[in-house]
């Protein structure tokens, strides 16, 4: 007995017989080789079989030779249902292009969004972002990731001292840190005005309070300056004391310059490869041939595809190879000096008191030991030196 | 089978083939040319060597077969598979009879 199996593949179809002498027809069906199961009684004079469809030229040889007629029900397997498949094309087509539109839809911006920002801080982020390619309507796949947008923000616009950039869905968010923070109520309580260093008065500007110190002073750190307490002594009052006094300090500053620096800086040659990542498989689409750099940095980036809010398993991989090259920076004893002494400014600078004056610098000490300069510098500065101390009401 | 031996017996030819299968101990349906059937209960019935359908309803099947014919009684039958000298039956399979003219 022949195996079935096939018939799906292949194709068979169901065909009715009627007329008389239904069961001639099916001997010489049979005699000729015809593949013939299922056959089924249907009234009287009718029957009902299936056959292969390679078989219908043979069937329809032998039907003309007898008394029956025959005609065919419904086809099953394979070809009919791909003939059904391309009559319904347009179906299939059309639910492909409704999947692709909402994946292409699920990839785009659809929103902007910038937090805790001034209008013309939120004005000049929007302009940023619109030069930078990011915009309702751009797809994200050929936008820049959000680190490297928070980097370019944080150094194209002024004001920002920090912008978080987060990207939900398809809205960027931008929560934003100005520097120009709304200025703080002064503190109004009753106050003395103290020293916070040792220094030499050189100005004093007394806006309330009594003064306990005159200029050329020379006073420790945590002295009384400006009183909170005037009137006389038998009816006190209690002010906030307010003022400038400024007075010269001493800073040393000890600072290392080598002689010989070494450092890495890209050479300019770089080799992109781009995969695409399925679950955890990367396939290489583009660029086969890992570069042979000896020294190198490698970044990859990787972009994800969403559909709807859900992030496909499948993304997209880019990794760079950055060739890298080793500079040495080598500094005569001239140089070096000059390099630790800026060097020892922009941290005196940090440590002094906003607005400080450096009024004069003197290096004490300059030496080479194990190929670097070392140095010690006094520096005069003048500076603000009071600062609030509140008086305890009751005592 | 025994009923069919004896009617056949009448030949010449078939005295001689009963002969060698009997002497020679050959399968009778390959000498022979007698139909084998094979039935599995009531719900099957598999039969080899006929000589083609000659009527078939739902509740009889009649075959035609070298000597006589084969007629099948029961209900609800359906060819499963017919070839020129196979046929397996389904239904529910009442009576098998042999008919011999």
């Amino acid at each position: 007995m022949k195996n079935q199996w096939t018939n799906y593949y292949t194709g068979y179809v169901k065909v009715k017989a009627f007329g008389r002498g239904t069961e001639r027809l099916i001997n010489s069906l049979t005699r000729r080789g015809l593949h013939v199961w299922d056959v089924k009684r249907i009234g009287t004079e009718a029957l009902v079989f299936y056959m292969e469809i390679s078989d219908i030229p043979k069937l329809r040889q032998i039907v003309r030779k007898s008394d029956c007629k025959v005609t065919f029900l419904h086809g099953k397997g394979v070809p009919f249902l791909w003939k059904r498949v391309l009559k319904n094309s347009g179906f299939l087509v059309g639910l492909f292009a409704f999947l692709f539109s909402i994946f292409i839809l699920s990839n785009m911006v659809w929103g902007i969004e910038v937090h805790n920002a001034k209008p013309e801080t939120e004005h000049a982020i929007r302009k940023e972002l619109e030069r930078m390619g990011v915009k309702v309507g751009k797809l994200q796949f050929y936008l820049d990731d959000v680190d490297t947008i928070q980097r370019k923000l944080s150094d194209e616009i002024e004001e920002l001292t920090w912008v978080g950039v987060e990207l939900k869905g398809t809205t960027f968010h931008f929560q934003v840190v100005e520097k120009q923070q709304p200025k703080k109520v002064e503190a109004t309580s009753p106050q003395h005005l103290v020293s916070k260093k040792k220094s030499i008065i050189t100005e004093m500007f007394v806006e309330k309070g009594k003064s306990i110190v005159k200029v050329n002073d020379y006073v420790g750190k945590g002295q009384l300056l400006v009183s909170g307490i005037i009137g006389t002594e038998e009816k006190p009052e209690i002010v906030s004391a307010k003022g400038v006094i400024k007075g010269q300090t001493w800073y040393k500053a000890n600072v290392e310059v080598p002689l010989e620096t070494k450092f890495s800086v890209y050479n300019g040659d770089e080799k992109t490869k781009h995969y695409l990542k399925f679950w955890n498989v990367s396939i290489p689409i583009w660029g086969f041939i890992k570069p042979d750099y000896s020294n190198y940095e490698e970044e990859v980036t990787i972009r994800p595809l969403y559909f709807l809010q859900w992030k496909l398993p499948v993304s997209y991989k880019e990794k760079t190879w950055r060739s890298k090259e080793e500079i040495k920076r080598v500094y005569t004893k001239k140089e070096a000096v000059a390099e630790g002494k800026k060097m020892a400014r922009s941290n005196l600078e940090k440590r002094a008191e906003e607005g400080a004056e450096i009024i004069g610098e003197k290096i004490l000490h300059e030496s080479i030991e194990n190929g670097k300069v070392k140095l010690s510098i006094h520096y005069q500065v003048i500076e603000d030196i009071a600062t609030g101390q509140s008086i305890i009401q009751g005592d | 089978m025994k009923g069919g031996s004896f009617f056949m017996a009448r030949k010449w030819g078939q005295q001689l083939k009963q002969l060698i299968v009997k002497k020679a101990d050959l399968p009778e349906d390959v000498i022979m040319d007698l139909p084998r059937i094979t039935m599995i209960g009531q719900l099957h019935i598999y039969i080899e060597n006929h000589q083609g359908l000659l009527a078939f309803t739902d509740r009889e099947v009649r075959l035609m077969l070298k000597h006589g014919h084969l007629l099948i009684k029961g209900s609800a039958f359906v060819i499963k598979t017919i070839l020129p000298e196979e046929i397996m039956l389904e239904g529910q399979i009442e009576q098998v009879l042999f008919i011999n003219e």
